[in-house]
């Protein structure tokens, strides 16, 4: 038994000896899995989603309440409560979020999503999100001269859950968005839907 | 052959040695997903998406972390990620269901009691603190292991592992006298 399991209390000790005992898994889920695996591209180390960022596609950005009409996604709005000012007094002008989308050549290939954010307070922002594993440093914005923060992220047709990341601690939601039902972890979430091609 | 060789064969274009990966990892990351979620088919869909996940950015992985935090870090956001989407449903802790995520155990007197009860005590747990807790104790990371893979500082998980061992041995204490 580790030093470290001695100096907990009795009952939680035995909790721990109990959680650590293996669990049992469907072998249909691991045979679920290798059949998944062997449908995917086999990995290189210039992935097809990097390359995708990378390269320069036009955007053709519709007037933004005719794209949030039609697929659902996010509006325009301020943020509030957020303290960005690093000397803790209310930033001056508050961040807002916008998102819009282009649809893509090939009718089951991701939509390309703006994600821009006004933060001018903001030493970094990135999205995260379930297309990202919630991963803060996978899709960091890129900061424009009037305070904007940018990103595009390739999503599919479907319902996803999206945060704002402000320097690296802040979760930010945005305001005119649907709010996801509560993660359990105290954080509000905003849901972005891309509509499909046909739709 | 180690985990960064058989990353380096995924890449070079045998992608069998994947599979090596995932029975390295799979018991381990089903013990996390299912101790973490309270659901075995909830820890099924984390481990499916966490092994493709990882499968597709393999590409992107850096030699320089160690594979198994980069793997753990996709499978603690996973978990968050089904969380969050599970919409708040509740989970009813009933005995079988408890029993049943733990692999079949031959020793004599065994009930399934304990397990049960660790099962409830642990969903009853703040995911936060029920997170720090299963990566301190049952995965056995350091704490600075467990910062990296978390974004959150040594000081704070230290924090969460103690509240959530106190509410443990609260509760569990309060169970035991019903």
């Amino acid at each position: 038994m580790s030093d470290e399991l001695n100096s907990i209390d009795e009952s939680v000790r035995l909790i721990v000896m109990e959680a650590r005992r293996p669990v049992a898994i469907d072998p249909e889920a691991r045979r679920r899995l290798a059949e998944a695996l062997r449908a995917e591209p086999a990995p290189t180390r210039s992935s097809r989603v990097l390359s995708w960022f990378v390269e320069p596609r036009p955007f053709a950005l519709p007037p933004f309440t005719t794209a949030a009409l039609a697929a659902g996604l996010v509006g325009i709005g301020v943020l509030t409560g957020i303290a960005l000012n690093r000397d803790g007094r209310a930033p001056t002008e508050q961040p807002r979020a916008v998102a819009a989308s282009s649809q893509l050549p090939d009718s089951v290939a991701p939509r390309a999503i703006k994600f821009v954010l006004v933060a001018p307070q903001a030493a970094r922002v990135s999205v995260v999100g379930d297309f990202n594993g919630w991963d803060s440093a996978a899709t960091p914005a890129k900061r424009e001269a009037d305070g904007t923060w940018t990103t595009y992220v390739p999503l599919r047709p479907g319902r996803h859950i999206y945060s704002f990341v402000v320097d690296g601690t802040h979760f930010v939601s945005d305001p005119s968005a649907p709010i996801a039902p509560d993660d359990g972890y105290g954080q509000k979430n905003s849901v972005v839907v891309v509509a499909g091609a046909s739709s | 052959m180690s985990d960064a060789a058989d990353v380096q064969r995924v890449l070079s274009g045998d992608v069998d040695a994947f599979g090596r990966l995932v029975d390295r990892y799979y018991e381990r990351c089903a013990r996390f997903a299912v101790r973490m979620l309270g659901s075995r088919d909830d820890a099924e869909d984390a481990l499916q998406a966490t092994f493709l996940r990882a499968y597709r950015s393999l590409g992107k992985y850096q030699e320089r972390d160690k594979f198994s935090a980069w793997l753990y870090r996709i499978l603690v956001n996973q978990c968050r990620s089904i969380a969050a989407r599970r919409n708040q449903r509740e989970r009813v802790f009933v005995r079988e269901e408890a029993v049943l995520l733990n692999a079949p155990d031959r020793t004599p007197n065994w009930t399934g009691e304990e397990s049960e009860l660790v099962q409830r005590v642990l969903a009853e747990l703040d995911p936060l603190l029920r997170e720090a807790f299963l990566l301190k104790y049952i995965e056995e990371m350091s704490y600075e292991e467990m910062s990296t893979l978390t974004g959150v500082g040594v000081s704070a998980l230290k924090m969460r592992v103690k509240r959530a061992c106190d509410r443990l041995r609260a509760r569990w204490e309060y169970i035991k006298d019903e």
